[in-house]
């Protein structure tokens, strides 16, 4: 053991800024949420199946477009079962894994651009009355004469049932995809809107926001800092509920008879084409039933448990 | 308190109004109105000016319009010159045919009143040329027609009809002199063996009955008035309709007005309480069989109207939610992530997520194929079972929602202080859940309770569809793809109306059941 010498050290001066730094381990929201979200492995699979769900109904239709009229000359070809389509039309092929249907046409592709047309339709009307949504919810929940202006909006509108308005509105502008995407939105933000005009209130007035207000932090550092953070995981939440919901209005919709138009393919309109056969040719009639079914589940629970991830108090 | 309620009922009525302006606009305003004429087989038959004139009086019948003919006109103004007989007059002849003949129809001396009167009236003339063949011979339905039109405003239609959505009956309604007492009072009823409230002189003899129908108690003083329906109902009213019983004639032993304290008895299904006023005179059977005026009946039938189908498998539906979904949430909240909480989840993600077409689908394929239960309402032999399906497809999802919520609140009230004072304090937990957190967790289930209730009346769209159930669900969606622009304002009306109440009596509910809720905000305490 050699001795020590003053060699052996050296001078370190102090640093006050380094001395006022707190170390704590690096925490990232974004990073802890998606963490979280894939800690559970159904999540995992879930994405994985709603991967292939997207890539086939936005690859398929390119490859093999949907046309339903193409054997409609053909009175042989109506309402095979895959068995018999198959042996109809020579072999095995994808194209008729779920048969025909009531004028020779593929239910497998019918589904293919319908899984699309309902994918893009709940994409576009959620963008939309999110958006919308929550801005005005955000402005209507901070600004005091906004809101009993809108109040009196929102308590006319609320009356109305939704299904009323949505069916009077395609009735009278038509029921091409944009229209009904109009139908969809013109009202449906409000709700939205009114949900956050809530959710800001009880923010703006708790404690660190006043806090924050009284040490005289400028609005657009509140909403940025105070306010929308503590928002994120409600939204997430909203949107899990909103986007399978207009996949299920439009199935709806196009069942009782004022959904889309006949010349976009939808799953509402298939599964009323079929619903009255549903036991004679039950294979006409599931298949767009279950991929709706599967689209609006996964979405669904994917979207809860997002929202679940979003919570900070699971990042522990 | 009463001037809170006064506010709100006038903002109510304030925000119907709107709505069905809105609505009546909308429809009136866009939608051609050549379509009530779709499917109209009378408008088919009819051709060239005949069919014009059809089309006119439909329009007039349904309010897009007023007109006056010029046959009208005539009849008016010779009526009291010559009585009953005055188409016999020479002169009525001829002012009659002088529009058949478009060169000279405007010499004539009363085609000029008309138009000089009905100008001055704002309407505007219209002259139906005669359609000739090449002959020069009139085709058929080509006479030449002179009419008077007024085009109606939305808002004058608006007005009509709000105007005539509620009729009282009083004494004075029946305008025949004829009738020499008026009164309203109240009778013993023979054919309930109860009292009811009878009046003379208004148009129903029974006001205030009651019966074996559900609902017990019938009233005639007032009536909702919704319209009429255009092309789906042609002409009849919408009250009517979605009332009006199906099924069979049901026969009864009973009794006509007169025969009653005699032994005289009658099979038949006439139900005695839906006397009306009859302004013929009684035959002579008729003066054997009534004691008065009130001759025009209805029948009973077997089975119910739409609204009461829509009404008893929706509150029975209701009655099973609130029956199974309240005590399985508060299970699953006592038994948080154990094996009945993951089940219930599993399936309010299933009610949830699912689109309701395919579980109603799914239930009906289960129902028919393994308990044989009937499908179609129409092909049911026992009409009893065949509500069976719609019952369990109307409570399932119900069941589910009320599951998921009374979950969250009951595991919402489980971390808060009083219940953590009651568990120090050593109550069992089955008390605990029992006395103090439900109580608290249902506060926020009481206000949907009236609109689930209410709710029933307005039908269910899907499961009325599927099960082919005859109830009000569908009558607007049908309505809109047949172009019935009457039974979609009535709808929306009947709609909204039923919403605004429950709202307003699921607040009243709310505060009547949790007394820490005060609807009038207090001065002084609020900030």
């Amino acid at each position: 053991m050699s001795d020590i010498t003053n060699k052996d050290f050296q001078f370190i001066d102090i640093n006050t800024i380094q001395a006022e730094k707190i170390t704590a381990p690096r925490y990232s929201y974004w990073a802890s949420v998606f963490r979280v979200f894939f800690r559970k492995r159904i999540n995992i699979i879930l994405i994985a199946l709603f991967v292939l769900l997207i890539a086939s109904s936005f690859i398929i239709p390119i490859f093999a477009p949907y046309n339903s009229y193409e054997n409609v000359t053909d009175a042989k070809s109506y309402n095979l079962s895959p068995k018999a389509a198959m042996e109809y039309f020579g072999g095995f092929s994808f194209k008729w894994i779920f048969g025909t249907g009531g004028q020779g046409n593929s239910i497998f592709y019918g589904i293919m651009s319908s899984a699309r047309t309902s994918l893009i339709l709940a994409v576009i009307c959620a963008a939309i009355n999110m958006t919308i949504g929550i801005i005005l919810g955000a402005v209507w929940g901070y600004s005091k004469r906004f809101d009993q202006v809108m109040l009196v909006i929102y308590n006319i509108i609320a009356n109305v049932p939704y299904i009323l308005m949505i069916s009077v509105l395609v009735y009278i502008i038509g029921s091409g995809f944009w229209s009904f995407v109009f139908a969809l939105t013109v009202t449906g933000w409000l709700g939205i809107a009114y949900f956050f005009r809530t959710q800001v209130l009880i923010i703006r007035d708790r404690e660190y926001s006043l806090a924050s207000r009284c040490l005289g932090t400028p609005i657009p550092r509140m909403i940025s800092k105070n306010i929308l953070p503590f928002l994120t995981s409600v939204t997430v939440t909203l949107l899990a509920t909103e986007l399978p919901s207009y996949i299920s209005m439009e199935v709806f919709l196009s069942y009782i008879g004022v959904g889309l138009s006949a010349d976009v393919p939808s799953l509402g309109r298939m599964i009323s084409e079929a619903q009255s056969a549903f036991l004679t040719y039950p294979w006409e009639f599931w298949p767009p039933v279950a991929i709706a079914a599967a689209i609006t589940i996964i979405l669904y629970v994917l979207g809860q448990n997002l929202a679940d991830a979003s919570d900070p108090r699971t990042h522990m | 308190m009463k001037r809170y309620m006064g506010k709100r009922i006038l903002f109510s009525i304030f925000s119907l109004l709107v709505v069905v302006a809105t609505v009546m606009l909308l429809v009136f305003s866009l939608i051609k109105r050549s379509v009530i004429f779709q499917m109209d087989d009378t408008w088919n038959k009819k051709s060239s000016n005949d069919r014009s004139i059809y089309e006119y009086t439909m329009y007039s019948k349904y309010g897009y319009l007023d007109y006056v003919d010029y046959t009208t006109f005539l009849k008016n103004k010779y009526e009291p010159l010559y009585g009953s007989e005055y188409t016999k007059n020479a002169d009525y002849k001829a002012d009659k045919d002088a529009i058949q003949n478009e060169n000279t129809y405007l010499e004539n001396a009363s085609v000029q009143e008309f138009i000089e009167q009905s100008e001055k009236k704002g309407y505007d003339i219209n002259y139906l040329t005669p359609a000739r063949s090449k002959s020069g011979k009139v085709k058929s339905g080509g006479n030449g027609y002179l009419i008077a039109v007024h085009e109606k405003s939305v808002f004058l239609r608006l007005w009509d009809y709000i105007t005539h959505l509620f009729t009282v009956e009083t004494t004075r309604d029946v305008t025949d002199p004829a009738l020499t007492e008026r009164y309203i009072r109240v009778e013993k009823d023979p054919y309930s063996g109860f009292y009811a409230v009878v009046g003379s002189g208004t148009t129903h003899k029974y006001l205030l009955y009651v019966n074996g129908r559900f609902p017990f108690i019938h009233q005639n003083f007032i009536h909702l008035n919704l319209g009429t329906s255009y092309t789906k109902y042609r002409g009849q009213e919408i009250t009517q309709v979605i009332n009006r019983p199906t099924g069979d004639q049901k026969k009864t032993r009973s009794q006509y007005p007169a025969q009653i304290g005699t032994d005289q008895y009658v099979d038949t299904a006439i139900d005695f309480h839906t006397l009306t006023y009859n302004y013929n005179p009684r035959t002579n059977t008729e003066m054997k069989q009534f004691p008065d005026q009130y001759t025009s009946y209805t029948y009973q039938y077997s089975g119910l109207s739409m609204l009461e189908n829509s009404f008893v498998t929706g509150l029975i539906a209701t009655l099973i939610a609130y029956l199974l979904g309240l005590p399985l949430g508060i299970l699953m909240a006592r038994h948080k992530d154990g094996i009945l909480d993951k089940i219930g989840n599993g399936y309010i993600i299933f009610i949830m997520a699912v689109p309701s077409l395919a579980y109603i689908f799914l239930f009906a394929t289960i129902g028919t194929t393994l308990f044989g239960l009937p499908y179609k309402f129409a092909n049911a032999q026992v009409k009893v079972l065949a509500y069976f399906l719609p019952v369990i497809s109307l409570s399932l999802p119900q069941v589910g929602s009320l599951m998921k919520w009374m979950r969250r609140y009951m595991i919402d009230q489980m971390n808060s202080d009083y219940v953590k004072f009651a568990r120090a304090e050593g109550l069992s937990e089955s008390e605990i859940f029992r006395k103090h957190i439900s109580p608290n967790a249902m506060i926020y289930l009481v206000h949907g309770i009236p609109a689930n209730i209410l709710g029933c009346l307005t039908g269910a769209i899907i499961t009325e569809r599927v099960y082919a159930l005859p109830g009000v669900g569908n009558l607007l969606t049908t309505a809109i793809n047949g172009h019935d622009n009457g039974i979609i304002v009535a709808m929306t009306m009947f709609y909204t109306l039923l919403s605004i109440i429950s709202i307003i009596l699921g607040d009243l509910l709310l505060a009547k059941y949790d007394p820490r809720i005060s609807l009038i905000s207090s001065k002084g305490g609020g900030r």
